[in-house]
């Protein structure tokens, strides 16, 4: 018996099993078993956000070498683009007032205008096809506090969905991409009465970078080249958050029809992106309303 | 005591020099896989650096290497898996179980025998991708079939052309600079002119039984 104990295969066997108790247990809603990597995380994050930078630098500092008669060229064209968009934005300021005052009038809602948009960097990316979680410097000390059940959903610059937070930490936020095989997404087709249907990450498309659409209704009109936004049913997403655009549609199967997706957004060009919240009125105008109503 | 001070020297350099490479490692792995990517796929940098700590450098090398740089893993980019309940949630200690395991089967893949020289160490990180390959697409696909997630399977001919293969060809690209570095700019001296095994037991596995 004392040999087994002190067998370095015995030891690696129930470190095994004791791991892998671990990583089943984590998957409990609310498990406190992730506390244990905190630690690692202090030490880790800021190791890497210097690997990071330097890398950023370096590759900036490549990127004005190489590309400066490039950037001297587009600067030249920006100018004149600028002039061009200062003209316009003469022209709109007035259409802007206009439309406050009919926004105000006809009551019409800013489509997020219900949302906190915060902003936050991408810290680390997928380390490989599984381990493929993204990291975002944003956590509950600013603002992004997450419960059990609840999601929120990251768009790019662009405003195109991303994919959602799924788990916050103190400073940190992870974010299940668009294209992985767990995420699930109400959407429709972007014109008026078009057809919904679910769109989801697929494990055979992501190598290819699409998504998949099922539950499509076998009468809905659905053509390659049609947008696809979020359709804002099941309340995790509002509506008209673009996704991307049909590529395929498959009727082979009038019971199961179902489509390709190319996304918008492009994950592995993105370094910063924008986390929606909800909005809640604080208690205090809440009551104050409510009193005077 | 005479033991620990004579390791000391060994100890230090080992921890310091193991603690730069999974950072760097790491960092580089997860900051900017677009660089080391094919097809769809990334060079596991720490996975091969954990099964060549094991190769080189022991069993016990292999096992402390594999687990902190598995703990990074699982802070950096873990993976989220779909529950039993549908609901999808981040894991943690996956990261752990697999370059620990990496590290461990890296020391045992015959390093006695092949006297841990250096192009065999290339089959040894072969072997390794493939255990954690065929090992990691057999596992999701079971717990897929388990938790009805019918989007996380695909199909073997598309495991093999489009997962297993371009990893391998990577892992074994990016095996040849860190199986330098870690044999020539590693955390055991192998200068001297003794038998690698004999280095081992000195400045490998024997060090860590001072800590």
């Amino acid at each position: 018996m004392k040999k087994l104990l002190k067998s370095k295969w015995f030891i690696s066997l129930v470190v095994l099993l004791v791991l892998a108790a671990c990583a089943i247990l984590s998957l409990l809603p609310g498990s406190p078993i992730k506390k244990l990597l905190k630690p690692v995380q202090s030490v880790s994050s800021p190791a890497q956000s210097i690997v990071k930078r330097a890398g950023d630098t370096l590759t900036d500092f490549w990127s004005a070498i190489t590309d400066g008669i490039a950037i001297r060229e587009e600067n030249r064209a920006l100018k004149e683009q600028i002039a061009d968009l200062r003209y316009h934005l003469t022209q709109n300021e007035e259409a802007a007032l206009r439309y406050e005052e009919l926004k105000e009038a006809l009551h019409i809602k800013d489509m997020f205008s219900n949302y906190v948009i915060y902003g936050a960097s991408i810290l680390s990316r997928e380390s490989d096809e599984w381990f493929s979680t993204i990291r975002l410097n944003a956590g509950k000390a600013d603002g992004i506090v997450l419960e059990e059940g609840n999601s929120y959903p990251v768009l790019d610059v662009e405003m195109n969905l991303v994919g959602r937070v799924i788990e916050t930490s103190d400073t940190e936020s992870r974010v299940l991409p668009l294209l992985h095989e767990g995420f699930a997404v109400s959407a429709k087709v972007n014109a008026v009465n078009g057809a919904t249907f679910m769109v989801y990450g697929d494990a055979e498309l992501k190598r290819k970078g699409l998504c998949l659409a099922k539950d499509i209704d076998p009468d809905a009109r659905l053509e390659a080249g049609m947008e696809i936004v979020t359709s804002g049913d099941g309340g995790l997403f509002p509506e008209g958050i673009p996704i991307g655009v049909v590529v395929s549609v498959d009727n082979s199967n009038p019971l199961q029809v179902t489509a390709t997706i190319r996304p918008y957004s492009q994950i592995g060009k993105l370094e910063d992106v924008f986390i929606m919240i909800p909005y809640v009125e604080p208690e205090e105008n809440t009551a104050a309303s409510t009193q005077g109503t | 005591m005479r033991f620990i001070n004579a390791n000391a020297k060994y100890r230090i350099r080992k921890i310091i020099v193991y603690a730069i490479y999974i950072f760097l490692l790491s960092s580089l792995q997860v900051s900017f896989p677009d660089s080391f990517g094919f097809l769809g796929q990334t060079a596991d940098l720490m996975f091969v650096f954990v099964v060549l700590a094991g190769y080189f450098n022991g069993f016990w090398d292999g096992a402390v290497v594999g687990f902190v740089c598995g703990l990074v893993r699982d802070v950096f980019s873990p993976p989220a898996v779909v529950g039993l309940d549908g609901e999808v949630r981040v894991t943690a200690f996956l990261g752990v179980f697999t370059l620990f395991a990496a590290g461990i089967i890296g020391s045992a893949f015959f390093t006695r025998r092949m006297h841990r020289n250096i192009p065999f160490s290339i089959v040894a990180v072969i072997f390794t991708t493939t255990c954690y390959k065929v090992g990691g697409y057999l596992l999701i696909y079971g717990w897929s079939l388990l938790a009805g997630s019918a989007s996380g399977i695909y199909s073997p001919v598309t495991f093999v052309v489009y997962s297993y293969l371009p990893q391998l060809l990577l892992n074994v690209i990016a095996s040849v600079p860190l199986l330098l570095l870690i044999r020539f700019l590693g955390p055991v001296s192998f200068k001297k002119n003794k038998n690698n095994d004999e280095i081992i037991d000195k400045q490998g596995d024997g060090t860590w039984l001072g800590i």
